[in-house]
């Protein structure tokens, strides 16, 4: 139990997938101007994550290890993970049409974002049992999700701001993430052995 | 109808040819592959401990203990693979220790995460060298000030938790040795 | 032709003007050398895939293509894994889970989708070496800065002496980020004054 925790503390704040693997950059930067299409991006993510992670734990070991078949791993994962990004498109589009149409062409980009595939090859790498694995995903998707909202909640306040036209666009919000990167290093003597 | 099946014919053949074409790539990497994983720890001893000409190889409840001989035959000591925790992930140490298992020959660091710059710095000579050589009995102790004991060492400033992690996972792989090798 | 190679150098540069690929493209950059086997993993990655996508264009079904494109890609990527694992294991430790992750680099996807599933063989062939060559040069850059100012080094050759305090951070995720942002307002510079 101690050891989920650890886990999570540490995904969720600390390793921040974003900050400090910089997994899912792509949706970072395209997505963060708005609060609300970060929220809808944030849980679709950590859904697609928690479930992807999972199913790819089972995989992995009852089907790739027992049959010496581990170098199809990252064929597999990703089909895993195509396969379920479909089914959560054709879930939010049937029962939540705004939710839809901000997304936009995001919601298949969730199958190129890199922290999902990342996240299913850090929990092979790092020997997680099942519930590590389940934690692992979810506080993964959630770190990603707050990181985001926060990107959101700072990019909102600047389209008042009077920038320098060189800085507009992404190079302000690399300098911000790096900035925040920074700040979330200030985590790291939160735990300790 | 028909269209779906074409989609599912063509899906399926592309992952069966996919399939196919890594199995066979992986089957001429593989020996190639293991070669490198065993020359590297080969290596690594012989790097730490020179006088080594044969290495045996025992299996201990599924972990592998590799025992030292030198030109006389005569057992100097003892490799293996401690891991555990670090400040990122699982840090990997190759540890040569004497066969009296109260002097550490060294380590190398085989898989590490830790932060380029920072607890990557564990790799690092001056801080390696440090183990060479040290008393491991009763344990490792590592401190911030200057060394005075002769099982101390001196953690590296900025890098505190991934120094503790190394110290803490060379204590806990010699204890689990010692048992072993007691029974 | 020349133009379908020049364009991914500099005015559809991936990284400075498209914004793409940037896990990787933050993640190896610790030095110049590891940001040129990475440039180089994905420059093969790239043109064969666009050449197998390309290739077999016309059989793939409408719905199923990006499946079809990530699974021929996810073959590739697992190709230089294993390659780079039998015959260059430091390599493939420097890059870590960064060469299974050019699975998902959206550059080569992105490439296949936009370029290679509507255009010919040859055609796609300069495409995606100029992509991909403008990947690695990208790649190279930021990697020479941050390993500059980070480690004092340059190509793993100490340049600053042992007087020079290094400059950590820039090794550190939060440099990657800063570094990249500063040279992307850099190319937004050079646009606008039309250089």
């Amino acid at each position: 139990m101690e050891n989920l925790i650890l886990i999570f503390i540490s995904t969720v704040l600390i390793n921040n997938l974003v900050l400090t693997y910089f997994l899912g950059i792509c949706p970072f930067l395209g997505v963060s101007g708005k609060l609300e299409s970060s929220f809808g991006m944030g849980m679709a993510v950590t859904f697609v994550m928690t479930l992807a992670t999972s199913i790819s734990w089972l995989i992995y070991h009852f089907v790739l290890l027992p049959w010496n078949m581990v170098f199809l791993q990252y064929v597999i994962f990703i089909l895993v993970i195509a396969s379920l990004v479909q089914i959560v498109e054709m879930f939010i589009r049937k029962f939540s049409s705004p939710l839809y149409q901000s997304l936009g062409i995001y919601l298949p980009l969730i199958t190129t974002n890199c922290s999902i595939l990342g996240v299913a090859i850090f929990m092979v790498t790092r020997n997680y049992h099942f519930a590590e694995a389940v934690v692992f995903g979810f506080s993964g998707g959630l770190g990603f999700a707050l990181v985001l909202l926060i990107m959101a909640g700072i990019r909102q306040e600047l389209e008042y701001a009077d920038v320098p036209g060189v800085f507009k666009g992404a190079a302000l919000t690399l300098i911000i993430a790096g900035l925040l990167s920074l700040i979330f290093m200030g985590f790291s003597g939160l735990v300790s052995s | 109808m028909k269209e779906i099946l074409k989609t599912i014919a063509v899906l399926t053949f592309t992952c069966l040819l996919c399939a196919f074409f890594l199995a066979f790539v992986h089957s001429i990497a593989k020996e190639k592959i293991e070669l490198n994983e065993k020359a590297k720890i080969e290596n690594a001893i012989m790097k730490l401990a020179p006088s080594t000409r044969e290495i045996e190889q025992i299996e201990h409840e599924g972990q592998l203990v590799y025992k030292l001989f030198d030109s006389q035959e005569a057992l100097i000591g003892y490799a293996f693979i401690a891991q555990g925790q670090g400040y990122q992930g699982t840090i990997k140490i190759l540890t040569v220790i004497d066969s009296s298992l109260k002097i550490l020959e060294g380590f190398e660091i085989i898989d590490s995460v830790e932060t380029p710059g920072l607890g990557a710095r564990i790799t690092e000579d001056t801080f390696c060298n440090q183990f060479k050589r040290l008393a491991v009995s009763p344990k490792i102790v590592y401190t911030k000030e200057k060394v005075k004991e002769k099982n101390e060492i001196q953690a590296i400033t900025g890098a505190t938790v991934s120094s503790k992690a190394v110290v803490n996972i060379l204590n806990t792989g010699i204890e689990i040795l010692r048992n072993r090798l007691n029974q | 032709m020349m133009k379908d190679f020049l364009k991914g150098l500099w005015s559809q540069h991936p990284i400075f003007r498209q914004l793409l690929g940037m896990c990787p493209t933050l993640a190896v950059t610790t030095s110049a050398e590891n940001g040129i086997y990475m440039g180089l993993a994905v420059i093969f990655v790239l043109v064969f895939s666009s050449l197998v996508v390309a290739l077999i264009k016309k059989f793939i079904p409408h719905q199923v293509r990006i499946a079809v494109y990530t699974v021929i890609i996810a073959t590739f990527v697992t190709i230089v894994h294993i390659f780079l694992k039998a015959q260059y294991p430091d390599v493939s430790m420097a890059l870590g889970p960064y060469v299974p992750l050019i699975i998902v680099n959206c550059i080569i996807l992105g490439r296949c989708e936009a370029f290679a599933s509507k255009h010919s063989v040859s055609t796609t062939l300069y495409d995606a070496l100029g992509m991909g060559v403008g990947f690695t040069w990208g790649l190279f850059i930021l990697g020479s800065i941050r390993e500059f100012f980070g480690s004092g080094t340059v190509l793993g050759v100490a340049v600053l002496g042992s007087a020079y305090n290094p400059l950590v951070v820039m090794i550190l995720p939060a440099g990657a980020f800063l570094v990249l942002g500063f040279l992307v307002a850099i190319m937004n510079g050079l646009e606008r004054w039309k250089i």
